[in-house]
């Protein structure tokens, strides 16, 4: 660096910019390094603790559940659905947020997207593991669950294809196996890295892992290849998955529920969520581990909190546009259904989303300051995951308590739901301590490749920035 | 009536009955006195199990009929609705049938009713979100089970050696008395003849004391069943949406 | 019945008269018990796949419905109504459908028990010969004026067998009570036939026949003498004759289930229906140009404010009453239960006479007779019953045996049998099921189950035709319980006293014996045998012929007024639970069965009209006391719309502090409010109170099959 020549705006952007502030390969492998290892006492206890919530909440309530049977949660006639299928759309919601990330800001070539793309794209395979686990508590005899399966038998029993569930679990299948696999292809050359500067189990961890990646120009190619290829097929998938599940509802003959636009709000649902569940971890692993205030900048979250912004809006149109439509259309159930929403006992939830989703948002995300601040982006994050939480309890029990039987409305009160979903939220966060330990959570090579591209030009007596294209 | 070709409208789960259906019920709400002895009887014959109060006051009952009223007015001008028995209505396109991903709950082409097929039930309750008329009950505990209610092990020599006791985890509806076609169609073939109009009647047309419930063959124009629904004022309800119930309500006196 | 006929002569009887397609079957002594045997081993008549059935008649209520009861492979499955039967045609009641949950209760009586009084049921388990000993001991050391017999209202071939018992020993004949007849007014309404037409018989209101019926009180939908047969009297009104269709017209103060479909329901003050049937009968005469005779005293205009309703309306419900073509007034339950209730019910069988329908179709007829002759036994009423309990209490009473009634439930607390009963040296029990009354005796000797009996009951009123309707054991005895007829015979033999019977079949055989020689009945037979496997496959005998009596024409004068009640807050209606009755608490399947007109399940409830309870400040489940003259009890409130704001409903049938797990501890009693203040034929007026009312604070959720958002548009307020 040439310190002489540097003046104010130079080291201003430098400071500000991740990519503009490149430090040297090894120093920067090392601290990758140095994140996973440094593990404080502050670390097991947490870890425990999460293990103790998951083994119980998750692990022994769902023994409970299955060998008492549903009666155990909140379920009834007219709400034959309750949280667990709240929580199975709530968390495939979230797992919008790391293909959004990784696959569509890589194939828009939004430069800040770097160093969480691996954070994020966690976030995808391990919150559709904990809509996995919500839609098998759901049922009621789960151990039947492979049937739901397309599997030869001697009775020659096929799933129906009629049914929207059945595209719902081949959807999310797809997904969990395209997402888990959009996840390792990046995580080739950093476990090779890893596996570069380890010993012992660590080291057979990640040789085994690495797949003997050595960094030669072809494996680099090929690499590229795969990636881009993955980085395109899996955005289709992912518009489908939430499109699908959103069809769970909208192909349903009841009042609140078929409404053509379910489709696309759902999908700016799920990225309304996802988006502020990467920020909360964003937020918790800047402040958690070591050496990720130099990846994880001010800039990141100011660049996320205007897309917040964005999808937020969005959200907000096609809540909208769903109102009116289902408002409009007159008919007498869906009109009481939407005086229930608002006017019910549960009113409250419905104000909360939209305060949630959409006015703390728009008041908050508009100022340059707060968005780059990470205690306020966490801080709305979650609110927004509230409020999207919110909003899918709002299309599920409580829609399902109005109906065209008025004889039958009755109000959902959930049960064993709650061990359960605090036992998948538990499992969740223990996934990502898990994996903060084995994997590196930044992907080096990315972050890497991305400042080397950049650089800092003068033209005249303006510093400007310039990127060169590498693929 | 000629027998309509039922495979040519689609898959299993996806029939819709492009004709009448054939065993149809009518329901004469004029007559009906809420007097239960359907819910009753229908339980009986059907292996029904109760619930127990704390279950049946959060709407876990698991009756396949219920007998609905409502109110209109206010007190002194106040008039209760005309009970109505709600019960399956053995939709001819049942919103019940696509939905499930198990197959679990399908067509019968030659009795042109809605089963369910308890075994293959994994217990989604997505057919029972998707209907209409909310006649679907479905098994929270082992209600069938002594060792969650020890009553059920002398209550247990009731049970209908014809119909399938559920366990846990199974949606149930009303079946007709599926039961009970078979039997007289059974009995009918071995002695060589047709199954008569009034032979048999499912469980709660049989209890009724009120002849409130007629059941027959709505597809034969001289049985009492058709005879009915010609006569009265039929109306099926919510069959705006295409579902083609097979149970019709007679509502208003005699005229 | 000997062993003339054979099983397969059986067989081929089985085939006569089956008027469902199914194989009807009489079983004689030689085949005394079906029993439940494995699939290897089964009596020769049993298919496999294929059920047996069986005629008897039910026992719920003493109605005396035709069942027949489906059997596979020696137990009893389902209970369906016997279509040739002359009560039900077939049909059934709730209560008649869940007798198998009483047959397979878990909490059935599993053998004699050496009771002890204790507040439980004893675990001292007997064998029937040391039973045998004791009640031959009671028999030979009682003096027969120290014995008493206290019976239910079914069956009646034991009532027979113990009124012959009786005499044969010389002591008082015995006494039978219900709680049902309490709640219909029956006495009432026999003591008025009595008065009025000279004659002691239960009067027939001919439904069927008649297209305007105005009924004063009487639950004929739910419990009223005879439910399913004045169900099918309603249904043949409504579907018209000459495409007419009959209207019904209910004066209560609450909407019962009767009321809720009657076309019309009028809220008329408790106390107020003798009034109004007067005012009525004033009018109607003034109408048809007749002298109004006793009735003439009466103002309409005092009447309607009497009953809270505006005079035009009580003109233009005389003027139809009047003009229709076979009008019929019907009267019954809470309208007799009040100080004046013969009055009251005389006044509408007086204006029944006003309107020339007696002993005219779709009008008012006298029961039939019993076919052997024999008189219908009256049900006691509450003063006889009082006096019992004096007996009781004065110790006179050595030895008492209860059988098939409940008195400690079904009797106000306030008549005191609880204490007059341990003033009776020995009570034993044949209760098949662990009562509260049960549980008081020293000894308990377990009758079998309705359906695991042979008898009889005599139709007293639901047919036009005479009945005798026939028992028999569909199944064998699923525990160690033994006939109480049989074991009385035993008893007696043993004592050295005995009875010229073998056995309760043959003491039946004797009873039925005189109906070989009747004409125009359902059957015939040359022999002795085979008619008596006729009239158990057939599920009774009975006339073909109408057999209601004709009543003489109406004498005497009738002084109607104002029931005046006890000073008090709200008029008290108890009522029977239409889903429960009065012994229906222990069958699961019932209690989950919603009441008609709440909803309610599991459960007691108070009905309050909802501006009562707005001013009140009273909300749905809170828990409120009711406190009566005689005592308190705590229920939780049902805020139900079609009730006087002035009158308060608790449904008897819960409170059960025994009677097995479905029962015990659930709900609570109104009868307990009650003091027993009679009418002047010794019927409780239990209509006749008032209670006060008081929050507990407490909350209690009822559970209810309906939708409180749905029907009642909670939490929807602003919705329209």
């Amino acid at each position: 660096m040439t310190e002489k020549h540097e003046h104010t705006a130079e080291r201003h952007l430098r400071k500000k910019h991740l990519m503009l502030d490149p430090l040297p390969r090894g120093q920067m492998n090392a601290m990758v390094m140095e994140s996973m290892h440094a593990t404080s006492w502050k670390f097991w206890v947490v870890f425990a603790v999460l293990a103790a919530i998951t083994a119980w909440g998750l692990f022994y309530s769902w023994g409970v559940l299955m060998l008492d049977g549903l009666g155990m949660a909140g379920v009834n006639r007219p709400s034959y659905w309750g949280i667990f299928l709240v929580n199975t759309v709530f968390w495939i919601g979230i797992s919008h947020a790391g293909t959004f990330i990784s696959a569509i800001l890589r194939v828009f070539k939004a430069e800040f997207r770097r160093p969480f793309t691996r954070a994020a794209e966690l976030m995808t395979t391990f919150g559709l593991i904990q809509a996995g686990f919500s839609i098998l508590m759901h049922m009621g005899r789960v151990w039947l669950a492979y049937w739901l399966l397309p599997y030869p038998n001697q009775r020659q029993l096929w799933p129906n294809v009629h049914s929207p569930l059945t595209w719902d679990l081949l959807a999310i299948t797809t997904y969990l196996l395209a997402s888990t696999m959009y996840l390792f292809l990046p995580l080739i050359p950093d476990l090779a890295m890893a596996r570069d500067r380890s010993t012992g189990w660590r080291k057979t961890f990640y040789k085994i892992l690495a797949l003997g990646f050595r960094g030669t120009e072809g494996e680099w190619t090929h690499l590229r290849t795969a990636m881009n290829i993955f980085a395109f097929a899996i955005i289709p998938v992912m518009f489908s998955v939430h499109t699908i599940v959103s069809w769970d509802f909208a192909m349903a003959t009841r009042p609140g529920w078929s409404s053509t636009v379910f489709g696309p709000y759902f999908v700016i649902g799920a990225l309304h969520s996802g988006m502020g569940a990467v920020v909360v971890v964003l937020a918790i692993v800047r402040a958690t581990m070591k050496h990720m205030d130099y990846f994880i900048r001010t800039e990141h979250f100011e660049a996320i909190g205007k897309l917040m912004l964005i999808i937020s809006m969005g959200w907000g149109y096609f809540f909208f546009n769903d109102y009116i439509v289902q408002w409009y259309g007159g008919d007498v159930w869906t009109k009481q259904l939407l005086h229930w929403h608002e006017a019910g006992p549960l009113g409250w939830m419905w104000f909360a989303m939209l305060i949630f989703n959409v006015l703390i948002p728009w008041l908050v995300l508009w100022n340059r300051t707060w968005r780059s601040n990470p205690w306020i982006m966490l801080t709305v994050g979650l609110l927004i995951n509230v409020g999207m939480w919110l909003e899918r309890y709002i299309i599920i029990p409580i829609s399902l308590t109005i109906n065209r039987m008025p004889f039958t409305w009755r109000m959902y009160e959930p049960g064993i739901e709650i061990p359960l979903g605090i036992g998948t939220l538990a499992f969740f966060i223990l996934l990502y301590l898990i994996a903060s330990r084995l994997i590196p959570l930044v992907p080096v090579w990315e972050v890497q490749e991305g400042q080397m591209a950049h650089s800092l030009k003068k033209v005249g007596r303006e510093t400007v920035v310039t990127v060169a294209e590498l693929e | 009536m000629k027998p309509i070709d039922l495979s040519l409208f689609g898959a299993k789960g996806a029939i819709v009955e492009a004709a009448e259906g054939k065993w149809g019920m009518a329901i004469d709400q004029d007559l009906c006195t809420g007097c239960q002895a359907c819910v009753v009887a229908c339980a009986m014959e059907n292996n029904v199990p109760f619930v127990g109060e704390i279950d049946a006051g959060y709407g876990r009952s698991m009756h396949w009929i219920r007998i609905e009223r409502f109110w209109e007015g206010e007190y002194p001008e106040i008039r209760m609705t005309p009970y109505r028995p709600m019960l399956c209505q053995q939709c001819g396109n049942a919103p019940c049938e696509p939905v499930c991903p198990a197959y679990a709950t399908v067509h019968s082409q030659s009795e042109r009713i809605n089963l369910q097929v308890y075994n293959r039930c994994v217990g989604t309750r997505y057919c029972a979100n998707n209907c209409p008329y909310q006649v679907r009950s479905f098994n929270w505990r082992d209600y069938t089970d002594e060792r969650v209610n020890d009553a059920i092990a002398t209550l247990k020599n009731q049970y209908n050696p014809d119909v399938t006791v559920r366990r846990r985890g199974v949606m149930e509806k009303c079946t007709f008395c599926i039961q009970r076609i078979h039997r007289a169609q059974d009995r009918a073939k071995a002695e060589g003849r047709e199954v008569q109009d009034g032979e048999f009647a499912p469980a709660c047309a049989q209890a009724c004391p009120a002849d409130a419930i007629v059941f027959g063959r709505i597809d034969d124009l001289r049985s009492r069943v058709s005879r009915l629904i010609r006569q009265k004022h039929g109306v099926h309800y919510l069959e705006e949406l295409g579902t083609q119930p097979r149970v019709t309500y007679l509502v208003g006196g005699a005229s | 019945m000997s062993n003339t006929i054979s099983r397969r002569d059986f067989l081929k009887l089985a085939g006569l008269g089956a008027a469902t397609s199914a194989v009807l079957t009489g079983c004689g002594p030689a085949a005394k018990y079906v029993t439940r045997q494995p699939y290897f081993d089964m009596p020769e008549y049993t298919y496999h796949g294929e059920s047996t059935y069986y005629a008897t008649t039910c026992r719920e209520c003493a109605a005396g419905c035709g069942l027949i009861v489906r059997t596979f492979q020696g137990r009893a499955i389902k209970v369906e109504g016997n279509p040739a039967h002359p009560v039900n045609r077939g049909k059934t009641c709730a209560r008649g459908q869940a007798t198998l949950q009483g047959l397979y209760n878990p909490d059935r009586i599993p053998g004699p028990i050496r009771q002890g009084r204790a507040g439980a049921l004893s675990r001292q388990v007997m064998t029937w010969d040391e039973a045998l000993d004791i009640l031959a001991k009671l028999f030979q050391n009682t003096p027969a004026d120290q014995m008493a017999f206290l019976l239910g209202p079914a069956p009646d071939h034991l009532y027979d067998l113990v009124v012959e018992l009786a005499a044969h020993l010389g002591g008082p004949a015995p006494i039978r009570f219900g709680a049902l007849s309490l709640f219909e007014g029956r006495t009432t309404l026999i003591q008025a036939a009595q008065e009025l037409f000279g004659q002691a018989a239960l009067p027939f209101f001919d439904l069927a026949s008649a297209d305007l019926v105005f009924s004063f009180g009487a639950n004929f939908l739910e419990t009223w003498i005879s439910p399913v047969s004045y169900t099918r009297g309603l249904s043949t009104m409504r579907k018209g004759r000459d495409g007419r269709r009959g209207i019904l017209v209910q004066f209560e103060a609450r909407m019962s289930q009767t009321a809720s479909v009657a076309d019309e329901w009028i809220p008329i003050r408790l106390g107020s229906e003798g009034l109004v049937i007067a005012a009525l009968a004033r009018l109607v005469a003034e109408v048809q140009g007749r002298p109004a005779d006793s009735f003439q005293e009466v103002t309409p205009d005092e009447a309607a404010t009497a009953a809270d309703i505006p005079p035009e309306m009580l003109y233009h419900l005389a003027d139809r009453l009047a003009t229709a073509a076979r009008p019929l007034v019907l009267v019954g339950g809470s309208a007799l239960a009040h100080r004046n209730g013969l009055q009251v019910a005389k006044a509408a069988l007086a204006l029944n006479a006003l309107l020339g329908n007696v002993g005219r179709e779709g009008g008012v007829f006298l029961s039939p007779p019993a076919p052997d002759g024999a008189p219908h036994s009256r049900l006691a009423s509450v003063q006889e019953m009082a006096a019992f309990v004096q007996r009781l209490a004065s110790g006179t009473v050595k030895t008492l045996f209860i059988h098939g009634v409940n008195p400690l439930f079904e009797l106000p607390a306030s008549l005191g049998l609880a204490e007059a009963l341990k003033n009776v040296e020995t009570i034993v029990s044949f209760a098949t099921f662990p009562d509260e009354t049960a549980l008081q005796a020293d000894y308990i000797f377990p009758d079998h189950h309705g359906l695991e009996s042979f008898g009889y009951q005599r139709v007293m009123a639901g047919a036009k035709e005479a009945a005798l309707s026939g028992l028999q054991p569909v199944v064998s005895p699923f525990h160690d319980t033994r006939a109480t007829v049989d074991l009385l015979l035993a008893a007696l033999a043993q004592a050295g006293r005995p009875l010229p019977y073998s056995d309760e079949f043959a003491f039946i055989q004797s009873k039925i014996r005189p109906l070989m020689t009747l004409a125009g009945g359902s059957f015939t037979a040359p022999e002795e045998h085979t008619f008596m496997a006729l009239f158990q496959q057939h599920g009774g005998w009975w006339t073909l012929n109408d057999m209601r009596q004709q009543p003489s024409s109406p004498r005497g004068r009738i002084a109607v007024a104002m029931a005046a009640p006890e000073d008090g807050e709200f008029y008290l209606l108890p009522f029977v639970s239409p889903v429960l009755g009065e012994a229906g608490a222990n069958k699961p399947w019932l209690q989950e069965t919603p009441d008609p007109t709440t909803t309610v399940m599991w459960n007691t409830w108070v009905e309050i009209n909802p501006k009562t309870a707005k001013k009140l400040g009273i909300k749905n489940d809170e828990v409120v006391r009711l406190i009566g003259p005689a005592g308190a009890i705590e229920v939780p409130v049902y805020v139900y719309p079609a009730i006087r704001p002035d009158t308060l409903a608790v449904p008897f049938g819960q409170g059960h502090t025994a009677y097995g797990r479905f029962a015990a501890g659930r709900g609570a009693n109104p009868i307990n409010l009650l003091l027993p203040i009679l009418n002047e034929a010794g019927d409780l007026a239990f209509a006749d109170v008032k209670v006060r009312l008081e929050k507990t604070g407490r909350k209690y959720s009822l559970s209810r099959l309906e939708s409180r958002i749905g029907v009642y548009g909670e939490g929807l307020e602003e919705a329209h």
